[in-house]
């Protein structure tokens, strides 16, 4: 057995690509949550082209068009759908900037969660003994605190910042993902394949790299997709209290909390038109998510 | 099992010590907390005054070996807003912090619980179908967004709820809380129904699993086979099996309602700690945010570590397991 073959137990990874996609499609709450969810990051991504004015461009913003309500002609002639803020900004053009915020922060630490998530779970697996049983108490300790507690905690100490907020979430979710990934590639040493591999004394990083890692993988699909969700609340929630990005680059969250002000003189669509897009953004990943793990883990459904 | 509560204790005493090194440490590199603390136009020899008189001016090591001589005795340091103990300040708070929270844990259970036996009982329902589905939007609902459209709809539109504080606080046996005067309660329900959304859903999904799997024993069977009315079978058999797993998670979830009341509290004004410690993280309070932040942690740690003693008494390979490590 050579140890290419090895690796096809759980099926080649473009093979279950494809037949996932393919149960997606099939899928009406799936592919209609997965469609959206695209549509989200499409509208976040051409942001600055699609968006009727450039709300951070003090040039065009003109204070005289402070609180329009929804459907107002602004001072240039733009109308504002949703609005305007209390500075002039249109709100819509304000929600699409945001949202890119909003989704940049997520993504990013997102991905250094899962990165060092990963290593750290594999790591754990593999070698287990002390450095396991060290890792694991490092994860269990901080799993005991709430997510938003450590993150306004890290921010407190870092202070303001995009990058600082990025790190902040990346602290918080590693240790899910170390859990997660630890616990799928526990059950994939204890199967043949991983054994074949071991007998043919293949270096470790090799059996890592190419046996371990490709099939332990899929479980984190569906945790890196509500994770995502998650953490773009959690940001929304310290934007609003005000210790997440700095008010120059703006998420839903910072949107919202400049809202806060207005709303006793009943200025409401400054705060709810970007609550609703965060409502809609994080409920589709979530459904989007919880679908793929039906999709992907049939059995958890009855 | 004493020996397993003893290592846990020191672990938890190691993380505490841990925590309040890494607090005190990075927190000494966010700001300068003397600007918040005098007049910017002030002299340079007046600012290295106050630098003085706070111990600013000594090295940091120096600070913490203060900082942990005075914590071992009770002394958190002054808050440099308020000019009095962090610690007493705190302990001012609490109170309004610890009624929201039971508060809201009341109003989690009261809704979620219904409802969620309910979606356990009749798991094909259509109303089954509406409630789990309420149920993931509340999981994907932004709380403090909609505390906000809850002040707009209630207070702005209807004028029924005031928007922020306490409200008038009366004494019942010698406790004092909001709960006990009218005022108070209707300045109560909102902060106190807000905070409890992130748990109804819980409390919902706890219920509703429980449900299905004591419905499916032998002894339900036997009691419908009894002829039992359908309201007695809820109320003496499933109820008091259910309650069991719903009570251990609330008691374990009650720290995070203590932790999300900082989000709360800031929208209601609430005068709790949270607001508290929102308040001096943006302020650069420092004394407030590493007394704030230990105490957190302490709270933390001894929740765990209950339930920890508690797993390890009911469960012998709990304990056992940690002894080869």
């Amino acid at each position: 057995m050579s140890a290419r073959d090895t690796r096809a137990t759980a099926g080649s990874p473009l093979g279950a690509l494809s037949k996932w996609a393919h149960a997606v499609w099939s899928r009406p709450s799936a592919s209609i949550s997965g469609l959206f969810v695209l549509l989200i990051a499409t509208l976040a991504a051409l942001a600055p082209l699609i968006a009727p004015t450039n709300p951070y461009d003090l040039a065009t913003v003109s204070i005289l068009d402070g609180r329009l309500p929804p459907g107002q002609e602004m001072f240039d002639g733009t109308v504002a759908l949703l609005g305007t803020d209390g500075a002039g900004r249109d709100v819509l053009s304000a929600i699409l900037w945001g949202l890119r915020t909003s989704l940049i922060v997520a993504i990013s630490s997102a991905t250094i969660a899962l990165t060092v998530g990963l290593t750290v779970g594999l790591a754990a697996a593999f070698y287990g003994g002390r450095l396991d049983a060290f890792l694991m108490r490092v994860v269990d300790i901080q799993l005991s605190f709430p997510a938003i507690l450590v993150a306004l905690v890290l921010l407190a100490l870092l202070g303001k910042g995009i990058d600082k907020v990025i790190i902040a979430l990346a602290i918080v979710q590693w240790a899910v993902y170390a859990r997660t990934v630890r616990a799928a590639a526990m059950v994939e040493r204890r199967k043949e394949y991983f054994e074949a591999a071991t007998c043919l004394e293949l270096s470790n990083g090799r059996i890592i790299w190419k046996h371990l890692l490709p099939n332990s993988v899929s479980s984190l699909i569906v945790l890196a997709t509500l994770q995502t969700a998650h953490s773009i609340t959690i940001e929304a929630t310290l934007s609003f209290l005000g210790v997440g990005v700095p008010i120059t680059e703006p998420s839903l969250g910072s949107l919202i909390s400049n809202g806060f002000d207005f709303i006793l003189s009943g200025a409401y669509w400054i705060t709810f038109f970007p609550g609703v897009m965060l409502l809609a953004t994080v409920a589709a990943i979530n459904i989007f998510g919880d679908q793929l793990r039906t999709i992907i883990n049939p059995r958890l459904s009855r | 099992m004493f020996a397993f509560i003893l290592r846990r204790s020191i672990q938890s005493v190691v993380v505490l010590f841990v925590m309040s090194l890494l607090v005190f440490c990075m927190i000494n590199l966010v700001g300068d907390p003397v600007d918040m603390l005098v007049n910017p136009e002030s002299l340079p020899d007046e600012i290295e005054r106050v630098r003085r008189d706070f111990g600013l001016d000594q090295p940091v090591y120096i600070q913490y070996w203060q900082f942990l001589k005075g914590a071992l005795s009770g002394d958190l340091g002054k808050s440099y807003v308020f000019g009095r103990p962090a610690l007493a300040l705190m302990a001012e708070r609490f109170s309004a912090t610890l009624e929201l929270a039971f508060c809201a844990l009341i109003i989690a259970v009261i809704i979620g619980l219904p409802l969620g036996i309910y979606a356990g009982l009749r798991p094909d329902g259509f109303a089954t179908r509406i409630i789990m589905g309420m149920s993931v939007l509340g999981i994907s609902i932004p709380t403090f967004w909609l505390g906000l459209m809850m002040i707009i709809l209630f207070s702005v539109i209807l004028g029924w709820l005031p928007v922020s504080g306490r409200g008038e606080i009366g004494v019942f046996l010698g406790v004092e809380s909001s709960i006990f005067t009218m005022d108070g309660l209707k300045h109560l329900i909102m902060p106190a129904t807000n905070l409890a959304l992130f748990k109804i859903a819980m409390v919902m999904r706890l219920a509703r699993a429980g449900t299905s799997e004591v419905m499916a024993q032998d002894f339900i069977r036997f009691a419908r086979a009894k002829g039992l009315p359908r309201k007695r079978i809820i109320k003496s058999h499933l109820l008091p099996n259910i309650l069991i797993p719903i009570v251990t998670v609330i008691g374990i979830e009650f720290g995070t309602l203590i932790a999300f009341a900082t989000v709360t509290e800031s929208i209601f004004s609430w005068p709790g700690l949270g607001k508290l410690v929102i308040d001096a993280i943006i302020n650069l309070d420092r004394p407030v945010v590493v007394a704030y932040l230990l105490f957190v942690v302490a709270l933390f740690l001894a929740l765990n570590l209950i339930v920890d003693i508690i797993y390890a008494a009911l469960d012998p390979r709990v304990r056992l397991q940690g002894d080869d490590t």
